[in-house]
């Protein structure tokens, strides 16, 4: 299960799992926004590479017209997997306090 | 104890597959630390013979617990060879002009379990993945060991 909307102060928030089920809802939501963006990972459980897909192409396309994904609230689970997929070196990240 | 669950060729199959995983590291009393590892594994290895493979066969999965750890291995029936274990890795040092989401999970599970080992039967038509995740053998950045292997082929 995952839910993808907008937060406070334009923030984008995640929350469940990013699975290749879910990447669809997630990309087309994605798909939507512009600008310089912050996800809240804070209550994003898990992520596959079906999740580090969606998050790539949306990266790719803001910094296009000179925006960027950040993420912030990332657990341990997803800062392995970002750092596994060298996803460290193209997103900025903050962890989970 | 090994327990063992087939599941529908499809995305939509996933959730059924966690469910699973869950609950038989629940009954084992397998370290819950290593389950998104594990998950994570188990969804790469399905959703690539969902979308690779022409089969319409359910896929079986069987884990059995091990000393610090967890053993699964993925059964795909009616299926040509495919080494997962022989993919290439991805090149994470490209910039993001270059990079592309394509092959991520398998270069991903090489560094999330301990060990992958991939067999083919000719005769049987089936293919066996079987991979181990231990506390003991938890990697950091390093890879896991990787093995393919095939009695025959097509």
């Amino acid at each position: 299960m995952l839910t993808i909307d907008f937060g406070p102060n334009g923030v984008v928030v995640i929350a469940g799992r990013l699975d290749a089920a879910q990447s669809p809802a997630a990309q087309a939501f994605l798909d939507q926004v512009q600008g310089t963006v912050t996800l809240d990972c804070g209550r994003l459980e898990y992520i596959s590479s079906a999740g580090l897909g969606v998050l790539l192409k949306t990266q790719k396309r803001l910094m296009g017209s000179a925006g960027k994904l950040r993420l912030s609230g990332v657990n341990r689970h997803l800062q392995d997997i970002f750092v596994y997929s060298g996803f460290d070196k193209i997103f900025e990240i903050e962890p989970a306090p | 104890m090994t327990s063992y669950r087939t599941f529908r060729r499809s995305f939509d199959s996933i959730q059924d597959i966690f469910a699973f995983t869950a609950e038989v590291f629940a009954s084992e009393h397998i370290d819950p630390s290593l389950l998104p590892s594990v998950d994570v594994t188990v969804e790469e290895l399905f959703t690539n013979m969902v979308k690779y493979t022409a089969s319409t066969a359910a896929v079986r999965i069987d884990m059995t617990k091990l000393a610090g750890g967890v053993e699964v291995t993925l059964t795909d029936y009616d299926v040509g060879p495919f080494d997962v274990t022989q993919a290439p890795d991805v090149d994470i040092d490209r910039p993001i002009e270059q990079r592309e989401p394509g092959g991520l999970g398998l270069h991903l599970i090489r560094r999330l379990v301990d060990c992958v080992h991939y067999e083919y039967s000719a005769e049987s038509r089936q293919s066996r993945i079987t991979f181990r995740k231990t506390q003991a053998g938890a990697p950091t950045s390093d890879r896991g060991t990787v093995a393919g292997s095939a009695d025959a082929h097509d």
